[in-house]
């Protein structure tokens, strides 16, 4: 039997988000673009309400979610905040402290998690380096075990979050090569602190998302301590694709959650406004586009939640990791398309306004834009649908 | 310290629209915990910090209202008194107050019942004091604040017309509360909701509650609506535009010519 219900626990969790973005997040959203910085009494207000990696144990500070119940929470911050600041500071910590939770040891976790589900911290991701993105493999930052510790050499760019754990405190799951004649099997998942000695951060201008940082680092000579592996050594090539895949289904849902938010401010212009003696909602071929825009977003929106719930059936045993990588990589393939293409016509919709910087889709459009590339491109959402279609031997690259 | 809130659930009236027979419409309204209700429960909750104790909630409702009052349990309520039967159908606030008053008696002892002010539906305001009244002991309405427990009393500031006043008052009592100016009302958090679930939910009949049943439901009710309408809608002001010393005394022309000012 197939029930497209929320239970009335995730219901109740949907209204208390919802309440709380609209009271504390709302007002302040916009004004994120000029401060460049998420407001510290949203992250305590977040914290204290549990929204901070609430996929992490209670034993941390977490609240035990699933990931259906986390993409609840990551629709509704979407839905209050155009910059998508806050989602990604949602969707990011949700992601990697579900995997930090699950492979973690028990010494870090104790250590870092109960200041990343506090707020104090921040708890991002890093893999990609200026010549390595979609292909995992072409990482050059290094570890090295050296007596009882690691060495770590290398950089990291593109990463969020980087101003806010080197400032704030928290670090970045980060990968890097320690087999190098390994391949795949050759690399490492570990727990970089932010303000380690050795770490130098440097920030980029992105389009979007303007209250959260993006950024790289040079990682020279850091040492950690052996209870920061992540996972086993040689294990975080596949390691690290469960945080990916995670992540990849709470952007789904922020992608719909962020178009069907526009087409909402959207329907209502197109009824306000007036042009030949009758509001522009007459006009059907603006309706067509309502229609078309408002349909597939929301199969897009079940999508990303029949991928969540999968990989709910994956934690419980019930589905193998390959049926989660696909249904995943679908959710994702056209979220940000889809979204940016509605967002794009109620800009549209709005006449000259729409080309302003008061009109807040495109404001919207610049954040729902990066999710073409954060946490796996697009393209490499359809690199893994057609591998779990034709099988590994189609495959052109490992 | 024992203490009950008495709780309701309401439409949410922030956009209401009505029909043409002045019969407000139902469909697509959200129910909602009355928002004067959960004022005062947090201030029932503000006082199990600081004094200790047991906060429960109480509704007489159809079951629909779990909603509500589990949303009460997530705030922090210990424990929650759903009292459902076909008996109270049709019962006026009279009615109401009498079976609440009941059941109360058949929870308690409180030292403390805590009540919204009025709900935002019906906005009489009676079911706290007429709650207290059955049961005969002290009340006060429009409380915005408890201001301190000790030697077996209560002080509570009340909200008067042009200022506030002191009561004191002997416990048990009834409180009901209004939230003051600016109120900024929780959120209930994850765990609160994830809590919610595991605490004891009790759900009371008619038979559960003793008294006089003639007094239930609509035989209990004097009350008749003998008709509801919308107050009239106001006709939209005159604007007037233009430099502004130039409004200024268009206004007092019109003002003089309407005989408002002379
Ligand atoms: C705002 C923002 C925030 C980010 N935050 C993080 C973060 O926190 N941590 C982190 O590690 N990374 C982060 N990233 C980086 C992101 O994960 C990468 O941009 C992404 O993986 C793509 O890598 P790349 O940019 O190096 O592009 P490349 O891998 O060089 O790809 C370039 C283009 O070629 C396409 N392409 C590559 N391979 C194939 C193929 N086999 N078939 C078809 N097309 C292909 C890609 O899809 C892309 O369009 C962030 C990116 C952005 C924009």
């Amino acid at each position: 039997m197939v029930d497209f219900t929320f239970t009335e626990e995730q219901e109740m969790i949907r209204e208390s988000v919802r309440d709380f973005a609209r009271k504390k997040i709302e007002p302040i959203a916009l004004k994120m673009e000029e401060t460049h910085k998420i407001p510290d009494d949203v992250i305590e207000g977040m914290a204290e309400m549990g929204l901070i990696a609430p996929t992490v144990s209670s034993k941390y500070g977490g609240q035990d979610f699933d990931p259906v119940t986390a993409g609840i929470i990551a629709e509704e911050l979407s839905r209050a905040d155009p910059t998508g600041s806050i989602p990604v500071f949602y969707l990011v910590q949700a992601s990697w402290g579900h995997v930090f939770n699950k492979y973690g040891t028990e010494e870090a976790k104790k250590e870092i998690l109960p200041n990343v589900t506090k707020g104090k911290w921040f708890l991002g991701i890093a893999t990609t380096e200026s010549d390595a993105g979609s292909d995992v493999l072409g990482t050059k930052t290094t570890i090295q075990k050296v007596g009882d510790k690691y060495v770590v050499n290398g950089e990291k760019m593109y990463i969020s979050g980087v101003r806010e754990a080197y400032t704030r405190g928290g670090g970045h799951v980060t990968i890097a090569k320690q087999f190098p004649e390994k391949g795949a099997k050759g690399m490492t998942l570990f727990y970089l602190p932010l303000q380690s000695k050795g770490i130098i951060p440097q920030y980029v201008d992105d389009l979007g998302r303007e209250g959260i940082s993006t950024g790289g680092f040079t990682i020279d000579n850091v040492e950690i301590p052996s209870h920061y592996i992540i996972g086993q050594e040689g294990k975080g090539f596949y390691i690290v694709h469960e945080g990916y895949e995670y992540a990849r289904g709470l952007i789904a849902v922020i992608c719909a959650a962020a178009g069907l938010k526009s087409l909402e401010r959207g329907e209502n212009y197109l009824k306000q406004r007036k042009a030949f003696g009758m509001p522009l909602a007459k006009f059907e071929g603006l309706q067509f586009k309502l229609a078309e825009h408002y349909t597939k977003l929301s199969y897009l929106r079940w999508g990303a939640y029949n991928a969540l719930w999968t990989y709910h059936q994956e934690i419980l045993g019930k589905a193998s990791r390959f049926e989660v990588s696909k249904a995943i990589a679908m959710s994702k393939m056209f979220a940000q398309e889809w979204a940016c293409e509605a967002i794009d016509d109620v800009m549209q919709w709005q006449g000259a306004f729409g080309y302003t910087r008061e009109c807040v889709d495109q404001v919207a459009w610049r954040a729902v834009r990066s999710f073409g590339w954060a946490e796996g491109a697009k393209e490499i959402m359809k690199v893994i649908v057609s591998r779990e279609l034709l099988g590994k031997d189609y495959t052109a690259y490992k | 310290m024992k203490i009950l809130v008495l709780v309701k659930q309401v439409p949410d009236t922030t956009d209401v629209k009505f029909n043409e027979n002045g019969v407000m419409i139902r469909e697509g309204l959200q129910s909602i915990l009355n928002m004067f209700d959960q004022f005062a429960l947090e201030e029932a909750l503000r006082i199990r910090e600081m004094y200790g104790g047991e906060v429960s909630v109480m509704t007489l409702a159809p079951e629909q209202a779990k909603t509500a009052m589990q949303k009460c349990l997530a705030l922090g309520a210990d424990k929650a008194y759903h009292i459902s039967d076909r008996a109270f159908g049709g019962s006026d606030t009279l009615a109401t107050s009498y079976a609440l008053s009941l059941a109360v008696q058949k929870t308690g002892p409180y030292d403390i019942i805590f009540a919204g002010n009025q709900a935002t539906d019906g906005d009489t305001g009676h079911i706290g004091p007429q709650v207290a009244e059955w049961m005969k002991i002290p009340h006060t309405s429009y409380v915005e604040r408890v201001e301190k427990i000790e030697n077996g009393t209560i002080t509570v500031k009340s909200l008067l017309e042009d200022g506030y006043r002191m009561i004191e008052m002997k416990l048990p009592a009834l409180v009901a509360c209004i939230p003051p100016p600016n109120f900024e009302y929780s959120n209930p958090s994850m765990s609160g909701i994830i809590k919610a679930k595991n605490k004891p939910y009790i759900w009371m009949k008619a038979d559960d509650i003793d008294g006089d049943k003639s007094k239930f439901g609509l035989n209990g009710s004097p009350t008749r609506v003998v008709k509801m309408y919308p107050p009239p809608k106001r006709e939209r002001g005159q604007i007037f535009t233009g430099d502004y010393s130039e409004s200024v005394r268009k206004i007092i022309e019109h003002l003089k010519e309407k005989k408002v000012i002379e």
